[in-house]
């Protein structure tokens, strides 16, 4: 055997100029849990300043709060998930990354048919009478508050995981991105469905779901943009 | 790598003088010979460097720095393009993959000849396993697989390596 290799000298420069002592990373569930608090705050603020929904009680607790419990659970996993894809030796198997992105898509368009089926009807807000005249004529509008509100509400939540995310090393950054926008998406709608009165199938999946789409997005062209400045040869690293 | 992580530049040497020469000889299967082998083992130490904060100590090392320098060889192709050159001209092989498992069953050069020919990703997946002695549990965790993929694709590298060693030395009979 012969001596141990020895790193060049412009390598071991390199590293000695910076060797300032670092706290090891987290394991992706406690990445993932550490997320917990401040999607739970920004997913329930629209329910602080508008309130639950006015037939909950017709949707009964497990429709209302159960699904949503759900679908903030399927979030943090989503999260998870990303955490692993962001780790050289912890990948998890392709098939399981696609399989939790389909498996939150069915869950959405599941969980909005169900609410569709037990309350079909069209709310009346308690707002002046004459605005209620107007969403009856013109829907789209509430479309367009709870899309815009929703992307709003998500994207914050993409940018507080793009930071929690910045030392990621995960081999397709976009797909590492995708998957926690995806979980902020589904975690901003477990708090927006509660909230939202309308039921029907075209305002759910088409603005709300229009909305986790936009954060997915979201989530892939900023991981991507990290990671290619991450990882790009010889780039920098924060 | 935590004694690296409080900022001992002789733990990293340590590290470098364990992993270097196996990281270098992955790399430079990856490449398929090709001589910025160096350059990609010194750019992963570097990202290492630089990522040190984004390794938990519940992950052994040697898997996650083999991680890194497949992030960093698969970036590097992306960004140089280099992935159609690098697999169509084998002219030069990799130096280093010669199972101990296939030794008796041809010479190195053949050994070698046939390992670039195999499918990409069972070619890995057997060095890995083979060449470097990686469990299948880590080998599914660097390359995104399951342990049983990893073992498959193996084991399919092998069946295949057999196979195309006894056609060398029936055409040599």
């Amino acid at each position: 055997m012969g001596p141990a290799p020895k790193p060049p000298e412009a390598l071991l420069r390199a590293i000695a100029q910076d060797l300032r002592p670092v706290r090891p990373s987290p394991q992706p569930i406690q990445l993932a849990l550490r997320m917990v608090p401040l999607a739970l705050l920004v997913s329930s603020l629209i329910l602080l300043v508008i309130g639950p929904r006015q037939d909950s009680r017709i949707l009964g607790p497990l429709l209302t709060w159960g699904a949503s419990a759900a679908q903030f659970m399927f979030a943090i996993a989503l999260v998870w998930i990303a955490a692993h894809e962001s780790m050289p030796a912890a990948k998890l198997p392709r098939q399981i990354v696609y399989f939790a992105e389909v498996a939150a898509s069915l869950m959405v368009v599941f969980v909005t048919l169900l609410t569709f089926t037990r309350s079909p009807a069209n709310p009346t807000l308690p707002v002046p009478p004459w605005i209620n005249a107007t969403l009856r004529v013109s829907p789209w509008i509430a479309g367009l508050v709870c899309g815009v509100g929703s992307t709003i509400a998500g994207g914050i939540l993409v940018l507080f995981f793009s930071w929690v995310f910045r030392n990621s090393l995960a081999t397709r950054p976009a797909v590492a991105g995708a998957l926690y926008g995806a979980g902020a998406g589904l975690a901003i709608n477990a708090g927006w469905r509660i909230a939202c009165p309308f039921s029907a199938p075209g305002h759910a999946l088409g603005a709300h779901g229009a909305a986790i789409v936009a954060t997915v997005i979201l989530g892939a062209l900023i991981g991507r943009f990290l990671g290619r400045r991450k990882l790009y040869i010889g780039g920098r690293s924060s | 790598m935590i004694r690296y992580q409080g900022g001992s530049l002789d733990a990293f040497q340590e590290i470098y003088a364990q992993l270097a020469p196996g990281v270098r000889r992955y790399l430079s299967h990856l490449l398929g010979g090709s001589e910025i082998a160096d350059d990609l083992l010194q750019e992963t130490f570097l990202q290492m460097h630089r990522s040190r904060a984004a390794y938990n100590p519940i992950y052994a090392v040697r898997p996650w720095v083999f991680g890194l320098a497949r992030n960093v060889f698969l970036m590097n192709r992306r960004a140089a393009r280099r992935w159609a050159t690098v697999h169509e001209s084998r002219e030069e092989l990799p130096e280093a993959p010669v199972l101990p498992e296939a030794d008796r069953l041809g010479s190195q050069d053949e050994i070698r000849r046939s390992i670039a020919y195999l499918a990409p990703d069972q070619a890995e997946a057997l060095l890995l396993h083979h060449e470097w002695g990686f469990s299948f549990e880590e080998i599914a965790g660097m390359l995104g697989i399951s342990a049983a993929a990893a073992r498959a694709r193996a084991s399919r590298g092998m069946a295949d390596l057999r196979m195309a060693l006894n056609s060398l030395q029936r055409a040599r009979a």
